[in-house]
């Protein structure tokens, strides 16, 4: 069942650019959905399956891509090696974070993840020394894979693909063994997860760890593909935008978050055309899509076609 | 056989003035099933929470085979061999029965998180060993054919067992059940008397909080009397009803249980 899904979902990615070449929703809007569906399957790993939430994730991923900015242009590293770095930057910030800020609960988490999210923000829009300020660096070198460089819409569909792919292969591995079961644990219970022996502050630590990982590594992607960075992709609206991908697609579900990525970024690229209308149409989707489906996307339709197809079938037996 | 295999010794637990514990001490020899009763309010609920660690004592000492247990946080007196049910159900809803029952077995597996993300070989037989241990604890619960379903869906009565077999799947020295009783019909307290006699014969040591006369008299070894959180009797089945005081204060009357 998990490797029919994943490799369902492999052979989409694979057919799509073949069946429609150089086609702009798939070349151009699929990388962007791509590095969505590796966002929000690491947030998945937080907010569905150890029930914590983060209001601040966005700063992950732009940890990830100013890393891999500042190393590649001032400092001429390996892309690779870059990108090294903006995973260890933002695993160790994501661990010493984690003890102190998971102790809180419900709102309270809501609330120091956001004010986290702002400050990672702020310190974007501040350090001009560093950062290059409101105005973004520019001028970041292509990904470099051992000699292969990345360069090019196709090349970065099928780059980023993989990864996504990669991404979804991990989540499905760690939600279906003892590390995430104990995640699921807390989530059901706390003192019964507990009381079965798990360390809870501990897996919920390694939850918001390997989140903050997968967005740093969305991050160094992004950095590399747009060869620009600026604070504006990573403010607050990145961060709610990333846990509506996960809600819309149905939480606890990996591919639902994959699902719910895809989704969102389809969504806003559809609704361009309604310019003054975007965000109007955007907010009352959302609202009718919780309302008619509150599972999400994923677990909702997929419900909705089980329930059809069981009155089909019923009534094919009558006749 | 160890003799005070638990050791609870002056156990005080206060909640802004008001005495849950008032210096209980009780010694629990390996092997028997030591039940503890009273009155609603007489502490046994705060008994079993201060012996797992979710409250902490306000005086006194409980020594779990050597160990001090005061001070340890839950996980890791869940390590040294202590599992428990809960009063109030503690499924793990968002999980299938057999799920819930594999993670009662987290201690007895060491698979990390590279390991598991990446799915080594090790973590795929580690995998199959907790599946085949959670087997074993739900086929001795009677559970065999609902391991697939989700933990919600069961019934009351089965949920019940579902956290025993949770329970069993850690191998505990000392098993904690938290009024199993509470809620069940007649049948399936029958079948629960039967199923903490089998765990006894798996050499579990059983500590049960209980309001169901009948199937406490005829189960356990010995008796705990608990009242307004202090030690009101200890004994044998039969010297507890035997015993004036405790029915002067708990029983109502001079009763004999048998089931």
């Amino acid at each position: 069942m998990r490797l029919a899904g994943f490799g369902a979902f492999a052979a989409g990615v694979t057919l799509l650019p073949v069946l429609f070449p150089d086609n702009y929703f798939v070349t151009v809007v699929g990388v962007s959905a791509g590095l969505h569906v590796i966002l929000a399957v690491g947030l998945n790993l937080l907010i569905g399956y150890a029930g914590q939430i983060s209001l601040g994730h966005a700063a992950f991923f732009g940890m990830g891509a100013y890393a891999s900015a500042i190393l590649t242009t001032r400092h001429a590293w390996p892309s690779l090696l870059a990108m090294a770095a903006g995973l260890l930057i933002a695993g160790s910030i994501a661990w010493l974070l984690a003890r102190p800020i998971l102790r809180l609960r419900g709102h309270y988490l809501a609330m120091a993840t956001l004010g986290f999210g702002i400050i990672v923000h702020v310190v974007m829009v501040q350090a001009t020394g560093w950062t290059g300020g409101p105005d973004g660096m520019a001028g970041i070198p292509p990904l470099n894979l051992l000699g292969w460089e990345v360069d090019g819409d196709r090349r970065w569909y099928g780059v980023v693909s993989a990864a996504a792919l990669l991404t979804i292969w991990l989540s499905l591995n760690i939600v279906d063994s003892r590390v995430g079961r104990a995640l699921r644990a807390v989530r059901g219970s706390e003192f019964a997860a507990q009381m079965m022996g798990i360390d809870a502050a501990g897996a919920k630590t390694q939850a918001f760890v390997v989140s903050a990982l997968f967005a740093a590594f969305a991050g160094s992607l992004f950095a590399h593909q747009q060869a620009f960075v600026s604070p504006d992709s990573f403010s607050l609206m990145v961060s709610v935008d990333l846990v509506i991908m996960v809600v819309l697609g149905g939480m606890a579900s990996t591919f639902g978050a994959a699902f719910g990525a895809i989704a969102l970024t389809l969504l806003n690229e559809g609704l361009v055309v309604f310019e003054d209308y975007e965000m109007l149409i955007h907010g009352a989707l959302l609202m009718i899509v919780m309302i008619f489906l509150p599972q999400g996307l994923f677990v909702g339709l997929s419900q909705v076609g089980r329930r059809l197809s069981a009155v089909f079938y019923c009534q094919t037996e009558k006749r | 056989m160890i003799e005070n295999f638990l050791a609870v010794d002056g156990l005080e637990q206060s909640f802004g003035g008001v005495m849950a514990l008032a210096g209980v001490g009780f010694q629990v020899p390996e092997g028997l099933i030591y039940a503890v009763i009273g009155p609603n309010g007489a502490g046994k609920t705060t008994l079993f929470n201060n012996l797992c660690g979710f409250y902490r004592p306000s005086a006194g000492s409980i020594r779990f085979n050597g160990y001090e247990l005061c001070g340890l946080s839950t996980h890791r007196i869940a390590a040294l061999g202590i599992a428990r049910t809960f009063q109030n159900l503690q499924l793990f809803f968002n999980m299938t029965v057999l799920e819930n029952v594999m993670v009662g077995g987290h201690l007895r597996a060491r698979t990390g998180l590279l390991a598991a993300a990446l799915r080594l070989p090790r973590v795929r037989r580690e995998e199959r060993r907790l599946q085949e241990w959670a087997r074993e604890a739900l086929e001795l619960c009677d559970l065999t054919d609902r391991a697939a379903q989700p933990a919600g869906s069961l019934p009351y009565g089965l949920m019940k067992r579902v956290e025993i077999a949770r329970a069993l799947a850690a191998r505990p020295r000392l098993l904690l059940l938290d009024e199993p009783a509470a809620g069940l019909n007649d049948t399936e307290t029958l079948a629960l008397r039967d199923l903490i006699a089998r765990i006894r014969a798996t050499g579990v040591t059983v500590l049960l909080v209980e309001h169901h006369m009948p199937l406490v008299m005829s189960v356990s070894d010995r008796l705990l009397v608990l009242d307004y959180g202090s030690v009101l009797a200890e004994g044998t089945p039969a010297e507890i009803q035997a015993d004036p005081r405790v029915v002067a204060a708990y029983l109502g009357g001079a009763v004999q249980y048998a089931v």
